[in-house]
């Protein structure tokens, strides 16, 4: 805590970082409001234009749904499994916890090309047809992981002293587990479930393997990307953006909400 | 207590088994794969070979790819470490702002990376913002040819995951006792020495669980590569895509896929022994 004055440097550095990081997402939001097709400066004047022109197109608007569906069930599913997961692994009696997490850490670590390749095989092999499906059961796969870790560091703090004191107060074993276990650890369940949701709705590379002719939100911008490139594009990110903002804003206000809860 | 913990045990196993079902029997299959000639499905008797994964050696074009998918992600961690490095000094020891900075430095991983990638492609195209502002200042006269390079590459590899590093590095110098910095200056080393011997060699945990979280999907890219590249950048994992895309040969692209999965694990394990499992997941800030 000393020299503290000394630190424009850094300071300027910081602020020249957070500019790098970003001045491309400001200059795609700009020319989602560009006239003209091409992303030259000078700009040429404010338009709606692109705006009309994503809302007539109805394979942006299935890949949007398709999306919509896939995050929502796979972290439904993953949630459900994940809570149950971190409660019997952590509180139950298993030999060496560790080596289980470790697997568990694998989803997160591992490239996802290689989730991917590797689920695609699979379904074809045991001849699972491509499409929506398969990717929620990949997706499911993938989130699970994730809300794993985060429950993990919820459960370290619930004492499984809570649980015997309730069974030893005449509670069965499975309402100590509905009414103290899953109470407790219910805002790591809310946001593992909008985390998993925000990993299937970004996911990319094993739903390109396993969608089939099918589409989501990031297929559909990357199919995009490969022919020339509309400002629609443009008008989508712009929108997936403040979509984006709004749910990490849930997530840091149930983050918030359960830290007031655990000192409170 | 032996009751609770045996039938609290019992909660885990659905999602175990759909772990077990969904992910670990996959990885299986592509092992299988990678050491059989043919598809399992085509009813021939089944044949074990090596030679899906000694080809990768033979064929030199397999070779310059994965040389190449090495360094261009070997370039992207360093490059990010040092990009990111003053960073973390700054969030973790010069300032109070540092949960809401870091917070609005996660907002951009959480936006889609094509988005984030189809920006660079603005920016770095022939007539895109780089060229025009470079000529508008009369710096150059010819447009620079970055786009569908390697250097279009790297640079966009850099921008994904250069935030992954931030975090680790960050939580590694917020844990260093800045009295231990004091201390050592107390005794006569001068501030680089402090510096380099102390801070720096403390937040080495920090910089290995940050390559991890780099390197590794790095290697691995598969978007980025092919949105911004040519033919001169094409990475593993647009080979791997090749494999069953185009070419069709499952045992290749399986030999290709296993190895790129065995090498994260491996990279994995080696740090779990060093610096423990919990690291990892402490520092991934969510």
């Amino acid at each position: 805590m000393m020299r503290k004055g000394k630190s424009y440097g850094l300071k300027i550095y910081t602020a020249i970082f957070f500019l790098y990081i970003f001045t491309p997402l400001i200059l795609i939001f700009i020319f989602a409001f560009n006239l003209g097709e091409g992303y030259v400066f000078p700009l040429q004047g404010f338009t709606w234009n692109w705006f009309l022109e994503f809302f007539r197109d109805s394979t942006a608007q299935r890949s949007i749904g398709n999306s919509v569906i896939i995050a929502v069930i796979s972290a439904t599913i993953s949630t459900i499994l994940a809570a149950f997961l971190t409660v019997g692994l952590l509180k139950g009696r298993f030999r060496r916890p560790h080596i289980y997490i470790t697997f568990l850490m694998l989803p997160v670590l591992m490239p996802s090309l290689t989730i991917g390749i590797s689920a695609l095989v699979f379904f074809r092999t045991i001849n699972l047809p491509s499409g929506i499906p398969v990717v929620i059961l990949a997706h499911v796969s993938i989130s699970m992981s994730y809300i794993f870790l985060i429950m993990m560091a919820r459960i370290e703090s619930l004492p499984l002293s809570l649980q015997e004191a309730a069974i030893d107060l005449g509670a069965s074993w499975s309402s100590s587990v509905k009414d103290i276990v899953l109470p407790a650890l219910m805002p790591a369940i809310v946001a593992g479930w909008l985390f998993a949701f925000m990993v299937s709705w970004n996911e990319f590379i094993v739903t390109y393997f396993l969608i089939g002719n099918n589409t989501t939100l990031p297929i559909y911008i990357f199919s995009q990307l490969r022919f020339g490139i509309s400002p629609k594009v443009n008008v989508i990110s712009l929108l997936v953006t403040l979509f984006t903002l709004l749910v990490i804003s849930v997530l840091l206000l149930v983050r918030r909400l359960f830290r007031r809860e655990r000192y409170g | 207590m032996s009751i609770i913990t045996k039938k609290n045990r019992d909660l885990a196993f659905p999602g175990l088994i759909w772990f077990l079902v969904f992910f670990l029997l996959p990885l299986s299959v592509i092992l299988v794969y990678s050491i059989t000639e043919r598809s399992l499905m085509s009813g021939e008797p089944v044949r074990f070979t090596m030679d899906n994964f000694i080809q990768v050696f033979q064929k030199r074009h397999y070779l310059i790819i994965l040389l190449r998918s090495l360094r261009i992600s070997f370039f992207t961690t360093i490059i990010s470490i040092l990009f990111s490095y003053p960073v973390a000094y700054f969030l973790a020891k010069r300032t109070k702002l540092d949960r809401i900075l870091i917070v609005i430095l996660m907002v951009p991983f959480w936006i889609n990376y094509l988005i984030r990638t189809f920006a660079w492609k603005l920016i770095l195209s022939d007539n895109g913002i780089l060229n025009q502002l470079l000529m508008g200042l009369n710096i150059i006269d010819e447009p620079l040819r970055i786009m569908y390079t390697q250097t279009s590459v790297l640079l966009g590899l850099v921008y994904t995951y250069t935030p992954m590093m931030v975090l680790p590095l960050y939580a590694a110098l917020l844990r260093i006792d800045d009295s231990l910095v004091e201390a050592s200056m107390d005794l006569g080393a001068s501030r680089a020495r402090a510096f380099f011997d102390i801070t720096f060699r403390l937040s080495l945990t920090g910089i290995f669980a940050g390559t991890l979280l780099v390197f590794i999907p790095a290697l691995g890219s598969f978007a980025i590569p092919a949105i911004l590249g040519g033919t001169d950048s094409v990475m593993i994992g647009n080979m791997i895509e090749n494999q069953f895309n185009l070419v069709g040969n499952w045992n290749a692209g399986s030999a290709f896929t296993l190895s790129l999965a065995v090498l994260s694990i491996v990279l994995v394990l080696f740090y779990s022994r060093i610096f423990g499992l919990e690291s990892i997941y402490k520092n991934r800030g969510i």
